[in-house]
């Protein structure tokens, strides 16, 4: 799989190559425990279930939750790697469970203030001709 | 570490490749379904002007984390590790959205309350208009209501004036009947009375007019002034004369033929002028009253009698009509 020329000046070089290839290979399996998501994640999860999560964006909430115990049974697993992944997933369905639960609340409120107008307008209306605009006779 | 250029060319390309393939962990596949549905989301809510500038950041937020998963895709990092950052970039793509779906909406509830609060607005100025327009009704209605009743006070007031003008008519017309019917008894009342005065004073009617004759028993023989029995007989005819001012008198003495002519002539014109005298002491206007002596003249009856003498012996008084006129002798 590797590329080798034949000259004793190249191995030098050949062994840079490689060593950084080892490190790479290295980088992907010893990951350091990630904490910052971790707490990023639960941080917003919390905040999600004060946005109305539960009731307005259940799926996501959901989501949210499951996400988060998976990150944090990686944790205990010490699989750091698999634990950020979730840990940044939880958060990112976290935020979007808050957002879709504002939005929602938004979205019915506004729904009820037009239903409101509407009413308000058919009373009006049917106020408006109930008492007919008298005009003075002449 | 020197070395030729050629050489150093092919090496970092060969390093470059070595470390794109390690990086790679695992096998690249072709394509990732995963970025390319957080692309398209992406693309889809860059577009649509209710997420891209509604949410700025969230929007800034999703293009890095997409700019995350492209480079992981460019790097070939592994599918999980791709398929990871496609997921979180398409979730930040739906915050976008989702964020931009809640100012859209409270920008609806906004104008929902600014909608009600003209139309609000609109129906307290209808409904103040419309008292308004109530008030002002009333207001005519009772100016009206007004100038009618002052249009009857016054048709009331005219009719009073009018039927007090027909009391005052009816009044005034029975006051006149009253006045005619009293001119007409008055006037019937004259004609008796002047008949009576007349019937009293002893007149008759004669061509020359009402003569009344006054006999001897007013003067003594002889004599000229009247008798106190006399005075009667003159006051009779100085009512009458006052009664009728617009008649005059002569008055006309007489005699028998007892005695020369001449002294009978002055006796009866002394006489005649003292009945004069005496209606003019009563205060009838001397130009009403004229007098003359005709002596034995004129007789009324024989003399050959004492009763002819004693007819002949008198004062006669000729009354004119109403114009003052008195025939001649």
């Amino acid at each position: 799989m590797l590329k080798t020329t034949p000259t004793t000046s190249r191995s030098t070089r050949m062994f840079v190559v490689l060593s950084s290839a080892v490190g790479l290979f290295a980088a992907c399996a010893s990951v350091p425990a990630p904490t910052q998501d971790m707490a990023l994640s639960t941080a917003a999860v919390a905040n999600a279930v004060s946005a109305g999560g539960p009731e307005w964006a259940a799926p996501e909430m959901r989501a949210a939750r499951e996400k988060l115990d998976r990150a944090n049974a990686a944790m205990a697993a010490k699989e750091y790697e698999q634990a950020r992944i979730w840990a940044h997933e939880a958060q990112a369905d976290a935020q979007l469970a808050a957002a879709k639960a504002r939005a929602n609340k938004a979205q019915k409120a506004a729904d009820v203030m037009q239903e409101d107008s509407r009413v308000l307008a058919e009373e009006l209306d049917r106020k408006s001709k109930a008492i007919p605009t008298t005009t003075p006779r002449n | 570490m020197s070395m030729p250029r050629t050489f150093s060319t092919r090496w970092t390309f060969t390093a470059i490749a070595v470390a794109a393939f390690v990086s790679a962990c695992a096998s690249v596949p072709a394509d990732n379904v995963a970025l390319e549905e957080a692309r398209s989301n992406y693309n889809g809510a860059r577009n649509n002007p209710r997420t891209a500038a509604a949410a700025p950041a969230e929007m800034k937020a999703a293009e890095a984390a997409l700019q995350a998963a492209n480079d992981a895709w460019t790097r070939r990092d592994s599918v999980a590790e791709v398929n990871h950052l496609a997921y979180v970039a398409k979730q930040r793509v739906a915050i976008a959205q989702e964020t931009g779906r809640q100012k859209s909406a409270e920008a609806d509830a906004a104008g929902a309350t600014v909608t009600r609060d003209k139309m609000r607005l609109e129906a307290r100025t209808n409904e103040a208009d419309d008292a308004q327009r109530r008030a002002a009704l009333s207001q005519q209605s009772a100016a009206a209501a007004q100038r009618q009743s002052e249009a009857a006070q016054l048709s009331a007031a005219n009719s009073q004036r009018q039927s007090e003008a027909a009391t005052r008519a009816a009044m005034a017309s029975q006051q006149q009947s009253v006045a005619s019917q009293q001119q007409a008894s008055d006037a019937e009342m004259r004609s008796r009375q002047l008949e009576a005065q007349l019937k009293e004073l002893d007149a008759k009617k004669t061509d020359r007019g009402l003569v009344i004759t006054l006999g001897d028993v007013l003067f003594d023989t002889n004599k000229s002034d009247l008798k106190p029995g006399a005075q009667r007989s003159v006051d009779r005819l100085v009512v009458f004369l006052k009664q009728y001012p617009q008649r005059k008198a002569v008055i006309e003495g007489f005699t028998d033929n007892v005695g020369n002519n001449s002294s009978n002539q002055a006796l009866s014109g002394r006489r005649a002028d003292a009945v004069r005298m005496a209606l003019l002491g009563a205060g009838v206007a001397g130009e009403r009253v004229a007098a003359q002596g005709y002596g034995e003249s004129f007789p009324v009856a024989g003399n050959d009698s004492a009763g002819g003498r004693q007819a002949n012996r008198r004062v006669e008084i000729i009354v004119s009509d109403d114009s003052g006129n008195i025939g001649a002798r």
